[in-house]
């Protein structure tokens, strides 16, 4: 390991002597790196908050609901106001000129902009 | 403001007693560590782990934190990115969260101070036999407390009291909620009242939070899926997308740093965004620039004359070296075939004195040549290769111009009367014979054509004399129509979508969207002529015109159109540059905006090419915090948000909501751009009726004040009775943990 390296202790030590439990006991090397860890999806799911009393607040009945406003629709690659919508490519536009330049758009490009508001064709 | 980072090893670890407590913001963005009661943490890093591997030893290491990137060049990190140990605001990761705590620990200082505890460890401790660790047993012997989202998942906090239990035998653990901290804290410096609300924007959630009497109110909380990290991702896409040639440049830390300084809330979107549209003075003025490094390609200076000479004096002596080997070489080989022309004279000499035929055959066959003939051959030869090397004119060459009659005296001959050998020399002489006519034919034509040519061009040279503008504009309107046309063919060609009338509803990522137009007709016969057998009988065949449709169906039929250059784009060519002769002002493709990509490829980059400029990104892109739709997250923007958690809140308290929204703070790392306040303030008047008060305040540090609060908070005498021990976790178990309710009054 090179000097400036060391010197800046940019590696975690494996070893660190406060603690009861090593991380190389936890995970031993060679296995399937640690376990699989549960994801929020599954975390939520496993609490079975549908089991818990209305008025208790829980990680799920916090969630803000959708906006009561319809939402802002702006222009797709510019950010001005999109009163226009393009039927080929879905996106929005705000004039002329944006449509030219979103025509003339490759397809994985459009599909990336749709996929910045969460709109893109998923294909699975 | 830059990332900031404390990681410096504290030396002081060994002068806290026990029961002094370690305070932990574990911010999903920022993970920072200190002693309670203290004013600042001692350690702040990035709360994400990398493990590298290292490019010499080829060990896979664990590096926490942003450290100098620098450093980072000894480590292959192309198979692992940097990873957090959050999903959302929550922690489910805790192998990473183990690391990260790793780290905290150690450069806290708890390495360096190994304390025996023997004591503290009772008989029911399920991990007991680890204990017997070689180096001697550690533990963090200090309570701890430690930041957590609003209501938290039991799991993820069971899971981080275990990991805090079990691994690191901590005494006591108390769990609080950051933007409570912040609140509180805030609230002790007299900026806000008991009563109120916070809206916290962390970096992956924000939150509006309700107090009342200093305690949150849970119940009427609530969080939009929209932090700091959306902001940073949209920002970083838009700017990749609208600059796909800097995309290197544009790292997540970069981006990161160029929305803490450029970003900006808008009072008004709508307005803000106008001024753009318009190109205003006033939009320039808030348009900002990130010049790239870039150094302006060498220009390359003519070379001066005395270079030129050395050059050329160079180049001279060079030649004239080469011409004196090419000498050199040519007298030798003129001396060899001299000599050896010599010994074949002498041969011959010789062979005249010779009378008997086996003599000479004798006489020949002892020097490698069996007849007379081959002497006289081999001479011929040698006498003809020395003239050519002497350079004189050989006389073989008059074959040439032998008369065609003499050449192909073979032709006008009938075939038997000709042998075998001389039919097939029949054949050669007219196989050359029409080659070499069809050569001629073709001569006679290239120099029509040209002559065409030249008139043509006379002709329009005189057009041109008589009305040059009107000239030049119909070359114009010329050169215009066929580029539109053969634009046209062109996109036509790439996706024939559009001009087919073809309503191809998928919207252009369907099969149809692949095949141009030629090769779908061409799909669509084969397709009837496999499955389409007809109603009656078939009458394929009866008429001529039926077998053209296999021609149709051909594989070649589709793209020889592409093989020869067609007559329009060929016309195209001869106008374009016609029109930059005759015309300094003509741009080829400059006509349309279509024919755009045409430019010339090769221009020189400019300092311009290299600049990302933030025009409306600056406000476009912090403005998801307010609509998160611009993301398609279909949650309320936080000032709504604020008239949610009013809602949600116990009527039955008169004027309570008068008093929360006249003590708004504003705390997290996503509230410190400009104009937030503002916004937030005329957001929240739109939703309240007329006259309610309305204060809105920002944190004294937004980012640091729940680590602050947590601080005071856990320095205060009653702390210890917030916080739950070892004891209580294995006693009374994940369920005990679920109830746990953390008072913030104290």
């Amino acid at each position: 390991m090179e000097r400036e390296v060391l010197e800046a202790e940019l590696v975690l030590p494996t070893h660190m002597k406060f603690k009861k439990i090593q991380m190389y006991d936890k995970y031993p090397k060679g296995q399937a790196r640690g376990r699989h860890w549960k994801h929020l999806k599954q975390i939520i799911q496993a609490e079975n908050y549908e089991n818990y009393p209305p008025h208790l607040p829980t990680y799920v009945n916090i969630e803000t609901p959708p906006s009561m406003h319809p939402g802002k629709k702006i222009c797709d690659i510019t950010g001005f106001e999109a009163p226009y919508f393009d039927p080929r490519t879905k996106l929005r536009y705000a004039n002329t000129e944006v449509f030219k330049t979103i025509r003339s758009l490759p397809n994985d490009y459009v599909q990336r902009y749709l996929a910045l508001r969460n709109a893109a064709v998923v294909l699975r | 403001m830059p990332f900031i980072s404390k990681i410096e090893r504290q030396l002081d670890y060994g002068s806290f007693n026990s029961s002094h407590p370690i305070v932990i913001d574990n911010g999903a963005s920022y993970f920072r560590i200190g002693w309670a009661g203290e004013n600042e943490p001692r350690v702040i890093f990035r709360n994400i782990v990398q493990r590298p591997r290292h490019k010499t030893t080829g060990e896979t290491v664990t590096v926490v934190g942003d450290h100098n990137p620098v450093l980072l060049k000894y480590f292959d990190c192309t198979r692992s990115g940097p990873r957090s140990a959050f999903e959302s605001n929550v922690v489910y990761q805790f192998e990473i969260m183990e690391y990260i705590l790793d780290f905290g620990f150690d450069r806290l200082g708890a390495d360096q101070s190994q304390r025996y505890h023997y004591s503290s460890y009772l008989p029911y401790d399920p991990s007991f036999h680890f204990q017997t660790d070689y180096f001697g047993i550690g533990q963090i012997d200090h309570p701890i407390l430690i930041t957590e989202c609003a209501c938290n998942p039991v799991q993820s906090r069971g899971k981080m009291a275990e990991l805090l239990f079990e691994s690191y035998g901590v005494p006591s653990v108390a769990f609080g909620v950051d933007a409570a901290f912040s609140y509180k804290y805030n609230q002790q410096l007299g900026i806000c009242n008991d009563t109120g609300l916070a809206i916290t924007s962390g970096f992956t959630t924000s939150h509006v939070i309700p107090f009342i009497n200093g305690e949150p109110v849970y119940e009427a909380c609530c969080r939009t899926n929209v932090g700091g990290y959306h902001v940073t991702d949209y920002l970083k896409q838009l700017l990749s997308l609208k600059y796909p040639h800097h995309i290197s440049k544009l790292t997540w830390e970069r981006v990161e740093e160029l929305k803490m300084e450029h970003c900006y809330i808008a009072a008004d979107y709508a307005s803000e965004v106008q001024l753009f549209q318009r190109g205003d003075k006033e939009a320039e003025d808030k348009t900002r620039c990130w010049q790239l490094p870039w150094s302006p390609s060498p220009v390359e200076e003519p070379p001066s004359e005395e270079e030129i000479a050395r050059k050329a004096a160079l180049k001279e002596k060079q030649s004239q070296r080469l011409r004196e080997m090419a000498e050199a070489k040519r007298s030798s080989k003129i001396n060899e075939l001299e000599n050896e022309l010599k010994g074949l004279e002498f041969l011959l000499e010789e062979l005249k004195d010779i009378e008997e035929e086996d003599e000479i055959v004798l006489f020949l066959a002892s020097r490698g040549y069996a007849s007379k003939r081959e002497v006289e051959s081999a001479f011929a030869k040698v006498t003809q290769s020395l003239r050519k090397a002497k350079g004189e004119q050989v006389p073989s060459e008059e074959k040439v111009d032998i008369s065609a009659a003499e050449k192909y005296y073979l032709i006008d001959i009938p075939d038997d009367e000709l042998s075998a050998e001389q039919l097939k020399e029949k054949r050669r002489q007219v196989f050359l014979k029409s080659t070499t006519e069809a050569r001629q034919r073709a001569k006679q034509r290239r120099l029509e054509e040209e002559l065409e040519k030249e008139k043509e061009k006379k002709l329009e040279e005189q057009k041109r004399m008589e009305n040059p503008e009107r000239y030049l504009e119909q070359l114009r309107a010329k050169y215009k129509e066929l580029s539109e046309k053969l634009e046209q063919r062109k996109r036509l060609k790439t996706n024939g979508n559009n001009a087919n009338g073809n309503n191809n509803v998928s919207g252009g990522v369907g099969r149809g969207e692949r095949l141009n137009a030629a090769q779908r007709e061409r799909m669509r016969l084969l397709t009837t002529a496999a499955f389409d057998r007809g109603k009656g009988e078939d009458t394929f065949g009866q008429r001529d015109e039926d077998w053209q449709l296999y021609k149709l169906m051909s594989r070649d039929n589709d793209d020889d159109d592409d093989d020869k250059p067609d007559h329009d784009e060929t016309e195209l060519a001869r106008i374009s540059s016609r029109l930059q002769e005759i015309d300094p002002t003509f741009f080829p493709g400059s006509e349309s905006g279509a024919s755009a990509s045409e430019t010339p490829r090769f221009r020189p980059l400019t300092k311009e090419d290299f600049q990302i400029i933030l025009g409306v990104e600056r406000f476009r892109c912090p403005e998801v915090l307010f609509n998160p739709n611009f993301i398609g997250i279909d949650q309320s923007g936080l000032d709504e948000m604020v008239g949610v958690s009013l809602r949600r809140l116990p009527s039955w308290v008169q004027g309570l909501e008068d008093k929360m929204t006249s003590s708004i703070l504003v705390t997290g790392g996503s509230c410190l751009y400009a104009g937030v306040g503002e916004r937030l303030e005329a957001g929240i008047r739109m939703i309240r009726p007329c006259g309610t008060p309305i204060e809105v305040v920002r944190a004294t540090d937004p980012i640091m004040d729940a680590w602050r609060g947590a601080s005071v908070y856990a320095a205060a005498m009653q702390f210890p009775e917030q916080t739950f021990s070892r004891t209580d976790y294995y006693e009374k178990g994940e369920d005990w943990l679920r109830r746990y309710k953390f008072k913030y009054t104290i």
